[in-house]
């Protein structure tokens, strides 16, 4: 406490209005008197202004003020960057010494900020504008900044600051980093159609003559299997086809070999890149082929037709070579079943056949359904969903395809309701488990289907639904590469109608057909893995066996492990597995294999490693600081004016500056009357009494006496 | 220790249940041989010549079927509102006449189910004009008007001209029954033409027929094959029988394929995109028809 400011106040009691009506009143009464001759009218004039003034209740205003410290802002960047070799034990040193200049300083208070890692990379022009919005300017002396300059919201840098920024840099004159630079990189292609990765090389800092302009070895395989080599010279785009090869994640893993030669770069970390690349099918084209127009076709033609990725290719025979009514052509709407265009020169542009009550009627001829055998066998699917013409001399089975069909009819065709039963492993099979209503489960019970035909299924296929008593009902089977999908009733409409209630038929129609597609979510035996928090592999298996055997992984640096997984029932193990280290991990299940990329902790972080303060050198600029290299040593801190160059060169080393701001603060205020009442009106009356006086002649002056007497 | 017993005979029972409840009364045996072989139904009215008629008629409709398609419906079914599960049918014949009761609210919720799921209705007024409908207080179409009101039946329009009833099987230009002219409504073409009133799960198939043309009567015909009714003059009569026959044909296809034949429009163009991507072939090349005319699908 110590600086006493002095003021002067009115405080009128009766408000300006009565004050001024005063003053007039006193001006008025004293011309009158000097217009009168009155000798006292000076007098009167003093009385009148005396009267004034103490209605006005001058008040006397004390302050109180008390001198402020200084306050310099020292601001530590411990983001993972900084974590990289030297770094840290600069930070720390360049930190304490500071810390003590400004300690051993009178007056100046340290603040200290310290900025850590956040997903978006290094925040430190937001800790900035943080720490210098928290401070109260007028106190702000200067700010020291550590870091090694790379960070990530340049935008969020203040243009200007009320005190010198200084900052220091870590890192090392001789630092230098290669890195791979993904230019380009589509998230999503189409299965079997190559996409374009653009990618570069890029070395910054020092770069040492025996690696400066050669080329770099890049290493590039996808889903970890065939490891292609390619050169590539520093700076020049390079574009590389790859080809997704199945549904889902497909995993491009690129990494640079070390250069051979020189010093060692800051980190490899940046040498390396996965690119997720998400395969998506084309649009599905499904041919389905109805025998006959029933009471259930149209369940086929409204699941595929409300399905938006499904092109729809729908031919029904409405009329059989055997029937004729004598009615001319051109008063007929049918066309000819385009045979050889679709079982022949177009078959495998299909993804998916479906027979629906389809009776051998001599219209395909042999060699057709031969092609379609083929073609199941090739990779196609196939879906039959037959009626009682199965259990005839016009089935389906007794053409070529049926040597592919899951099942072999009985030529029995039994009209008798019954409910249809999920199997064992029905309940694992991923087009039937969970489906709503199943039997076992919550929810209302299946309603009855009426008829069906009987089979005895292929041992090698999965018999997923029964009638009662385990006759087959649904039977999903493989031929070579394709899959063969049986139902064996035509009244799963039944279900879509809501007959005793109904069932899940477009649910369940849906299910087997992009089942038989091989749509990856519905496969039978999968491995998944994603990253979890930790970071930990979270494995998952779905299986159709009863037991698995332990999951082998192979971590980044080539170590391997085996991880068991434990069941969790019907068909599905998981563990989780530590993957501390950033890299590619294979996990192979038998013939299963899945490759995951495990990132940095901090990926942007390492995107840009050598020191470099171009980003924060305008701030540093406006406010007359300096940039300085700590590998040079720790400067001194001085003080210098506000407004001055506040940095320069000592003699041992350079110095930087803070400038003191002398702040003040207020910390009363007292207001007191400049005279107590009483001595107002002894005032007011003393002058009264004069002119009284005065003009009473009892009171003369000089030359009053000698001029009018 | 007795209520161990008792917890077990609870569980027991609880076993029991379930079991007891699955098994629900056997379904009616004609509707289960209806929805075997896609026999047509009609709506029993109560008025024995009406019932008759519907019953010949779809009779006659379905041996025509038989005779010309790969359909071959069973014996038609009458079917009563008030007791008959739908959900088996799928072509439902319904004669209206003026003095018809209402079925009950129940037999409404079923109705509306099975318009709602994939079923079809075509309601014959008989009386040969519905150009006034809602106004003549005395025909079927008045009568109509009340017994559909709880029905929920999308808006509805004239037939188009390039509507699917249109070319189902037969190339149509008119749908007489044993009247002529009527206008034949259906639903209204809305905006999203492949999507009817109930959504993308119907395939865009109007729920409902409407017309009164008393097709039945015209389909009829006597055991020995002849027309059981009589329908316009001389020569033309027959010529109006087979075309009232060719409507029931095509509005049965409709009826069980759905909009087939719209999209087999697009087929040839989805044909020749698969040709163009692979390069070369062409739908419709005067080489690809394998068999003549008669394999007709």
């Amino acid at each position: 406490m110590s600086v006493v400011g002095l003021g002067l106040g009115f405080a009128p009691l009766l408000g300006w209005g009565v004050v001024a009506a005063a003053l007039v009143l006193a001006l008025l009464a004293a011309a009158l008197a000097w217009w009168h001759g009155l000798r006292g009218w000076a007098w009167r004039l003093a009385a009148g202004l005396a009267a004034a003034a103490a209605m006005a209740g001058p008040m006397l205003e004390t302050g109180v003020r008390r001198a402020l410290s200084d306050i310099v802002l020292l601001v530590e960047d411990h983001s993972a960057s900084q974590s990289l070799p030297g770094r840290a034990a600069q930070l720390a040193a360049a930190s304490e010494a500071m810390a003590a200049q400004i300690a051993a300083r009178p007056d100046t208070e340290l603040r200290r900020v310290t900025l850590a890692d956040d997903p978006d990379g290094t925040l430190l022009g937001e800790a900035i504008a943080r720490a210098l919005a928290a401070e109260p300017e007028s106190r702000l002396a200067g700010m020291i900044v550590i870091t090694d300059g790379r960070l990530h919201d340049p935008a969020a840098l203040p243009a200007e600051a009320p005190a010198p920024v200084h900052v220091l840099l870590t890192g090392q004159a001789e630092d230098w980093d290669r890195r791979l630079v993904i230019e380009e990189s589509p998230g999503f292609g189409l299965i079997g159609q190559p996409v374009t990765l653009r990618l570069r090389i890029e070395d910054q800092g020092a770069v040492p003559d025996e690696v400066a302009g050669r080329a770099a070895t890049l290493r590039l395989s996808l889903d970890g299997e065939d490891e292609q080599i390619v050169s590539i010279p520093p700076g020049m785009p390079l574009d590389i086809q790859v080809t997704p090869e199945h549904p889902g994640q497909n995993v491009v893993a690129l990494a640079l070999d070390p250069p051979d030669a020189g010093p060692p770069q800051l980190t490899e970390l940046n040498d390396r890149a996965v690119v997720r690349i998400e395969g998506v099918r084309d649009r599905l084209r499904v041919l389905l082929v109805s025998g006959e127009p029933h009471s259930g076709g149209r369940v086929w033609r409204n699941i595929l037709k409300s399905d938006t990725n499904v092109d729809l290719v729908h031919f029904t025979i409405l009329r059989p070579p055997d029937k004729m009514d004598g009615v001319p052509v051109d008063e007929l709407a049918l066309i000819a079943f385009p045979t050889e265009a679709l079982f022949h020169d177009r078959i495998n542009d299909f993804d998916l056949i479906i027979f629906d009550r389809y009776r051998v009627r001599g219209i395909l001829p042999p060699q057709y359904f031969d092609n379609i055998r083929r073609y199941v066998e090739a990779g196609g699917a196939l879906l039959v969903a037959s009626g009682p013409e199965m259990a005839g001399v016009e089935s389906l089975h007794l053409s070529p395809l049926g040597a592919i069909l899951p099942a072999r009819p009985t030529g029995r065709f039994v009209d008798a309701p019954f409910r249809p039963q999920l199997t064992e492993a029905g309940r694992r099979h991923p087009v039937t488990a969970a489906l709503q209503g199943a039997p076992g489960s919550a929810g209302a019970p299946w309603g009855r289907w009426l008829r069906r035909g009987e089979v005895v299924a292929d041992p090698r296929a999965e018999v997923l639904m029964t009638g009662e008593g385990e006759r087959p009902l649904l039977v999903a089977g493989r031929a070579g590469q394709g899959r063969v999908a049986l139902l064996t009733s035509d009244q799963v409409w039944l279900w879509g109608r809501g007959f005793e209630g109904g069932g899940p038929q477009a649910e369940l129609l849906r299910r087997v057909a992009h089942w038989s597609m091989k749509e990856p979510d519905l496969e039978e035996e999968t491995l998944s893995v994603r990253v979890a928090e930790g970071p930990v592999l979270a494995i998952t298996r779905r299986t159709m066996e009863d037991a698995i055997g332990p999951v082998e992984i192979t971590r980044p640096d080539g170590s391997t492990a085996t991880l068991v997984l434990e069941p969790e029932g019907a068909g599905r193990f998981s563990g989780r597995f530590p993957a501390p280290a950033p890299g590619l991990y294979r996990l192979a299940e038998g013939e299963l294999t899945r490759v995951v990329a495990v990132g940095p902790a901090a990926p942007r972080e390492f995107e840009q490693t050598v020191a470099d303060a171009a980003a924060l050198r305008p701030l540093v600029a406006a406010t007359q600081g300096a940039v300085l290299p700590l590998s040079e040593g720790v400067p001194d801190l001085r003080a210098v004016a506000v407004g001055r160059q506040a940095h320069g060169q000592g003699i041992a080393r350079p110095w930087i500056a803070i400038t003191p701001r002398g702040a003040e603060a207020v910390e009363g205020l007292a207001v007191r009357p400049l005279l107590p009442p009483w001595a107002w009106l002894l005032l007011i009356v003393g002058l009264a009494l004069a002119a009284w006086l005065v003009e009473g002649g009892r009171l003369r002056t000089r030359r009053e006496d000698s001029g009018v007497r | 220790m007795s209520r161990r017993i008792l917890s077990l005979a609870l569980a027991l029972l609880l076993a029991a249940l379930p079991a007891a409840a699955q098994e629900p009364p056997a379904p009616d045996p004609r509707l289960v041989a209806a929805a075997a072989d896609s026999a047509l139904a009609f709506v029993i009215t109560g008025d024995p010549q009406l019932d008759r008629a519907s019953e010949l008629g779809l009779a006659g409709l379905s041996a025509a079927l038989r005779a010309r398609t790969t359909v071959e419906p069973g014996t038609p079914v009458g079917v009563d509102l008030d007791q008959d599960d739908l959900s088996l049918l799928t072509f439902l014949y319904w004669p209206v006449t003026a003095d018809q009761p209402p079925p009950s609210p129940l037999a409404y919720a079923r109705l509306n189910r099975f318009l709602r799921s994939g079923g079809m209705i075509l309601f014959d007024t008989g009386d040969g004009d519905l150009e006034g409908i809602g106004g003549l207080e005395s025909t079927g179409s008045g009568a109509l008007q009340q017994l559909a009101a709880p029905l929920e039946i999308p808006p509805l329009a004239p037939v188009p001209r390039d509507h699917v009833l249109t070319r189902s099987y037969y190339l149509l230009s008119e749908f007489p029954g044993r009247h002529r002219g009527g206008t034949l409504w259906v639903e209204a073409t809305s905006a999203s033409a492949e999507q009817g009133a109930l959504g993308v799960t119907n395939d865009g198939v109007s729920p409902v027929v409407i017309g009164g043309n008393a097709w039945a009567e015209a389909w009829a015909e006597d055991d020995s094959g002849r027309p059981a009714y009589a329908i316009g003059p001389g020569y033309d009569s027959g010529r109006q029988r087979e075309l009232a026959l060719r409507f029931g044909i095509n509005i049965v296809m409709y009826a069980l394929g759905g909009n087939y034949k719209s999209d087999q429009v697009h087929v040839p163009e989805l044909l020749e995109r698969l040709g163009r991507e692979q390069g070369g072939y062409e739908f419709g090349a005067p080489d690809y028809a394998p068999l003549p005319q008669r394999l007709l699908p």
